[in-house]
């Protein structure tokens, strides 16, 4: 069913136009009205599309066709988009939690002379990711997948007066650029082996025994290849390993930026990607294992640096990156719905734990350290109370939301079946593995928690102690609203089998259109998990208070002093980004450095431009050599010319290929040129074995001669014109087959 | 290559005159001296001179001895008594040329080709008696070559005034022209003073040495 | 004599004629093959005009006669000119050009 889809993504564009082109004159206020408007415009069409049209579309959802983007041979792509259970979720979250940011923004960012600059590329990133979620085919999600990058690399980079910060930006846009790479080369391998990029016929295409599943490389099927590649896009974009290492240094950013772009949105778009092509990728439970096991290895791996970190945004973006491991090892086991709805309850909660910091570090006057902070529970109250819930949300306490996603994707992990019989150990391996990294999860932030929040005093330095105060409203308001979604978003979504009730999982009914049936999971699977993870938490939580509470204790110092190389490896972050500088980057380094000495000075600037210039003065120099004014030369030359044309006028003329008749063991052979009839009489002569010796000779351009025998022979013919006395000859093998009477 | 059909005598004449010529041709093309060169052009002249009266072009040889031998070796003579040096290395043998050389020795050789195939090997019908006479060419000259005859008179007008324009030396000529404008002086001042004695005009007298 | 003979002679000279204007560095050597090609020429004039019967090429000779002394005229003025100037009639030492 059509509907103005459009109107979605093309609002928050017009806004940020806007902005850039006259923002610098307005005032705040009007700023903040066109920006947020242009996003709550957005938001109230997405209402409207979702909860009246939607409803009432057929299966395949609302389609907005703009156009035909372009057209090249077999490749024709239209600029399209749709409204389906999948990308509504999206919408939804992207413009209203995006909304909110705005408002928060208008009060974190108040006293920063980019303000309008600031808000126009917030504008911009919603368009974008409006367009990545709404894309009906490859080629427009990956505009909206580059227009988030960039705006990533703008945000990132705001303050770009500071290099460090402007580093950031890079690193965040590169990293992703090598994803890219990986999305572009699936992209490829789709196209090429099913004739088209559209979602939809790619789903149609993924059939079992269809052309995807032919053999491509090392026995893999192509339909590895290319969710292969594609995931690869998605490791870069949704910082998973190998390529997470942007995200914690994007914290550079404006914290608004670090809620809306690095929690709740931009880097979901690889799970969301993942979901959207689920058929494709259920084509290869290789592949699928490998996306739950990374999802699974990264959300541990991350948990445990967090446990070491001492900015709060770090803690908060190790945080985000294990999270989202969460969501990969959802998809991974094929559950889909658990992926999304974990996608859901992160973005309420992580929004809110951002903010929270954003929140906190405006008490501090900027800082985010936390070894300096404590006791904040009572001089930020709203700050602490949002905290409180979207904290108890991520440990997965019961009846908060992230309960219910998270253990979703634990008992599906146990549960699941998509691996087969081969790989059936993958889903226990991910489920044991994904509660470790939630037992971590609650300990990390428990720690933080109890660091900053807890206790009496508050370490800080005087002057900032003093200067401790709550946000103001514009700030306190979007907080509270995330915190209301992150205690009770969990019930969109409560498993069906948990009750025996399907109907109450609202989000898998919605996304059943799309993505198919919710996984079944047996009863007791699901309450078993709910328990085991619920006592981790707890754990999590305990021993976090035990090392933490009220500030840091004995044991955490003890442990520290036991342990302090590991403690160290783990503070700075396993020195990933140090490998990644020596293995590849500096390698790279060099590489340039090569290429500059080989290629630039040498072959450019010596081969081409000097190259170029020689070549010239050589060819000038022997062409000047013709006209030196020595007439004797020019007489030389004339003789040389007059004899070679003489010679080239008079020769005989020949076919290049001799007319060869085959008749049984005899040839006939033909040496006239077609077409020539004016010819002065001239000698032949035929030497049929090229032995020297001609077999006939005579003035007759034809001639006969049985061989007797089969086999391979050469003949040549020469042919003298009498008259100018001139030669020419020609050869030619000729093949008696056996046999032939 | 065989002489059909001419007379013995004739060979021997041909075949004698033919060395004689190309031995002093050859000759003349590898001396060093320049007035050895230049006797025997002379002498293969005269060889050529013979030939032409075999050919029946009496008139020509005549003309071939008075002419060339006579008049233009006796002017090249005299060149080179004013310009007699004597050459080190008389041969050029630089790459460009001898392959010139060669390039054309081949045309040479398929020239014989050419020649000993297509051209009759016959002797040619015994000519008449007026054939190739003083009064049978100067007829023609005067009734169908007339315009020719003439554009050649010019010719030899032109080459004489050239040769005599070319070969002034710098100094005579300006010292020519300071004689002309001497005497372009005196006239002026003649006519100045003596007015009524002057005669017609005389610019014209002094243009001669003008270049 | 057969026509023929009298054509390889005439190219014989015309070629002799030619490897001493290739070959010579003195200009009045030089001008002498030019004299010798031109001779040549004659020599297959005349033999033609003897074997066709027709005057005309005795005719033409004769004007090649006239323009051969026309042109040794001048060529040698121009050789006493340029003497003058260079002291020297090699060809080599003469000309201007590079190389």
């Amino acid at each position: 069913m059509s509907f103005n889809l459009r109107l979605i993504p093309l609002l928050p564009f017009l806004g940020a136009a806007i902005l850039i082109l006259f923002g610098r004159k307005w005032k705040r206020d009007t700023v903040l009205v066109v920006a947020a408007g242009a996003i709550a415009c957005s938001a109230i069409v997405v209402f409207d599309a979702v909860f009246t049209a939607l409803p009432a579309a057929g299966a395949g959802g609302l389609t907005d066709v703009v156009g035909t983007w372009f057209a090249a041979g077999p490749l024709k792509i239209d600029l399209a988009f749709r409204l389906d259970g999948l990308s509504s979720v999206l919408c939804l979250i992207i413009t209203f939690i995006g909304f909110l940011i705005h408002i928060y923004s208008s009060g974190y960012m108040e006293h920063d002379p980019d303000f309008p600059r600031f808000f126009a590329y917030l504008n911009l990133f919603c368009g974008s990711m409006l367009v990545l979620v709404l894309g009906d085919n490859l080629p427009v999600m990956f505009i909206g997948w580059e227009g988030v990058g960039l705006c990533s690399y703008l945000l990132i980079g705001f303050w770009y007066q500071t290099t460090a910060n402007a580093d950031a930006g890079k690193k965040a846009f590169i990293t992703n650029r090598i994803g890219d790479f990986g999305f572009l080369i699936g992209m490829f391998l789709l196209f090429q082996y099913t004739g088209t990029l559209n979602f939809q016929e790619i789903t149609a295409a993924a059939a079992p025994g269809g052309a995807l599943m032919q053999p491509l490389w090392l026995g893999q099927p192509i339909a590895f290849w290319a969710a292969l590649f594609l995931f690869i896009g998605a490791t870069g974009k949704s910082a998973q390993i190998p390529l997470y290492v942007w995200l914690p240094d994007a914290m550079a950013g404006p914290t608004p930026v670090s809620a809306l772009i690095h929690a709740a949105t931009m880097v979901t778009a690889g799970v969301y990607m993942v979901t959207r092509l689920h058929a494709l990728y259920l084509l290869s439970p290789a592949v699928m294992a490998i996306v739950a096991i990374i999802g699974a290895l990264t959300a541990l791996f991350a948990a445990i640096i967090g446990f070491a970190q001492n900015d709060f945004k770090k803690v908060l973006a190790y945080s985000t990156v294990s999270q989202l491991g969460f969501m990969f090892a959802a998809v991974g086991t094929g559950n889909w719905d658990a992926g999304i709805f974990h996608l859901f309850t992160h973005a309420f909660f992580k929004a809110g734990l951002f903010l929270c910091a954003g929140s906190v570090m405006h008490a501090m006057s900027g800082s985010g350290d936390i070894t300096i902070m404590g006791g904040l529970r009572k001089k930020i109250p709203w700050t602490h109370g949002v905290f409180v819930v979207c904290w108890l949300a991520i440990c997965g306490v019961p009846f908060f939301s992230g309960f219910f996603s998270k253990d979703s994707i634990v008992s599906g992990a146990f549960g699941t079946e998509v691996f087969g019989e081969q790989l059936a150990w993958v889903g226990k391996l991910v489920g044991v593995i994904l509660l470790l990294a939630a037992t971590g999860t609650a300990f990390y932030m428990s720690r933080l928690y109890f660091l900053v929040f807890s206790g009496k005093e508050t370490r800080a330095p005087h002057d900032v102690r003093h200067h401790i105060h709550e946000s103001p409203g514009s700030m306190v308001g979007p907080l509270v609203v995330l915190a209301i979604g992150a205690a009770l978003g969990g019930f969109i979504g409560i498993p069906g089998g948990m009750f025996d009730n399907p109907q109450w999982n609202w989000l898998a009914e919605h996304l059943a259109p799309v993505v198919g049936p919710e996984m079944e999971v047996a009863k007791s699977i699901e309450f078993g998990f709910m328990s085991v993870s619920t006592v981790l938490a707890l754990v999590g939580i305990g021993v976090a208070y035990v090392f933490y509470g009220g500030g840091y204790r004995e044991p955490a110092r003890k442990f520290a002093a036991a342990m302090p190389g590991f403690v160290r490896l783990v503070q700075d972050k396993f020195r990933i980004d140090e490998l990644y500088a020596f293995l590849i980057i500096r390698p790279l380094r060099k590489l340039a450095q090569v290429v500059f000495l080989v290629v630039d000075r040498i072959l450019i600037d010596k081969v081409l431009v000097e190259g170029v210039g020689a070549v010239v003065d050589v060819f000038g120099r022997i062409v000047r050599g013709f006209q030196v004014g020595d007439g004797q030369r020019y007489m030389a030359v004339f003789a040389i010319g007059v004899a070679a044309m003489v010679y080239f006028a008079t020769r005989p003329t020949m076919p290049s290929n001799l007319a060869v008749n085959v008749n049984g063991t005899a040839v006939d052979v033909d040496a006239r040129r077609s077409g020539n009839t004016s010819e002065r009489p001239q000698e032949y002569s035929f030497d049929f074995n090229d032995d020297g010796r001609p077999e006939v000779t005579g003035s007759e351009p034809s001639a006969h001669h049985d061989y007797g025998k089969p086999g391979t022979y050469t003949i040549r013919v020469d042919v003298r014109d009498p008259r100018w006395g001139t030669h020419s000859s020609v050869k030619r093998e000729v093949h008696v087959p056996e046999g032939v009477r | 290559m065989s002489a059909g059909g001419a007379s013995i005598g004739d060979q021997i004449v041909f075949w004698i005159l033919a060395a004689f010529i190309t031995f002093f041709a050859i000759f003349t093309m590898t001396r060093r001296n320049p007035v050895t060169a230049v006797m025997s052009l002379v002498a293969t002249f005269f060889g050529l001179a013979g030939l032409y009266a075999t050919l029946s072009a009496h008139f020509l040889a005549v003309l071939q001895v008075l002419v060339y031998a006579g008049a233009i070796m006796v002017l090249f003579i005299f060149v080179v008594m004013i310009l007699n040096r004597e050459e080190v290395a008389p041969l050029a043998l630089r790459p460009l040329r001898v392959l010139g050389v060669l390039a054309a020795v081949y045309l040479f050789v398929k020239f014989i080709d050419v020649v000993s195939f297509d051209l009759p090997s016959t002797v040619p019908a015994p000519a008449s008696d007026t054939f190739g006479t003083v009064a049978a060419v100067g007829e023609m000259l005067f009734r169908e070559f007339l315009y020719p005859f003439e554009a050649i008179s010019v010719l030899l007008l032109v080459s004489i005034v050239g040769g005599v324009v070319i070969s002034r030396s710098h100094q005579k000529e300006v010292s020519a022209e300071r004689a002309a404008e001497h005497r372009k002086q005196v006239q002026e001042m003649a006519r100045h003073d003596y007015p009524e004695a002057a005669g017609p005009a005389d610019e014209a007298h002094g243009h001669g040495g003008g270049h | 004599m057969p026509t023929s003979y009298y054509l390889v002679l005439s190219f014989a000279l015309f070629l002799i004629g030619t490897s001493g204007v290739l070959l010579r560095r003195n200009a009045l050597i030089v001008l002498m093959g030019i004299e010798l090609q031109l001779n040549g020429g004659n020599l297959a004039l005349l033999a033609f005009s003897r074997q066709l019967g027709d005057q005309k090429g005795q005719v033409l000779a004769f004007l090649i006669i006239a323009l051969a002394a026309a042109e040794a005229a001048v060529g040698l003025a121009i050789l006493v000119g340029l003497f003058r100037g260079r002291q020297t009639i090699n060809l080599d030492e003469i000309t201007l050009m590079k190389r």
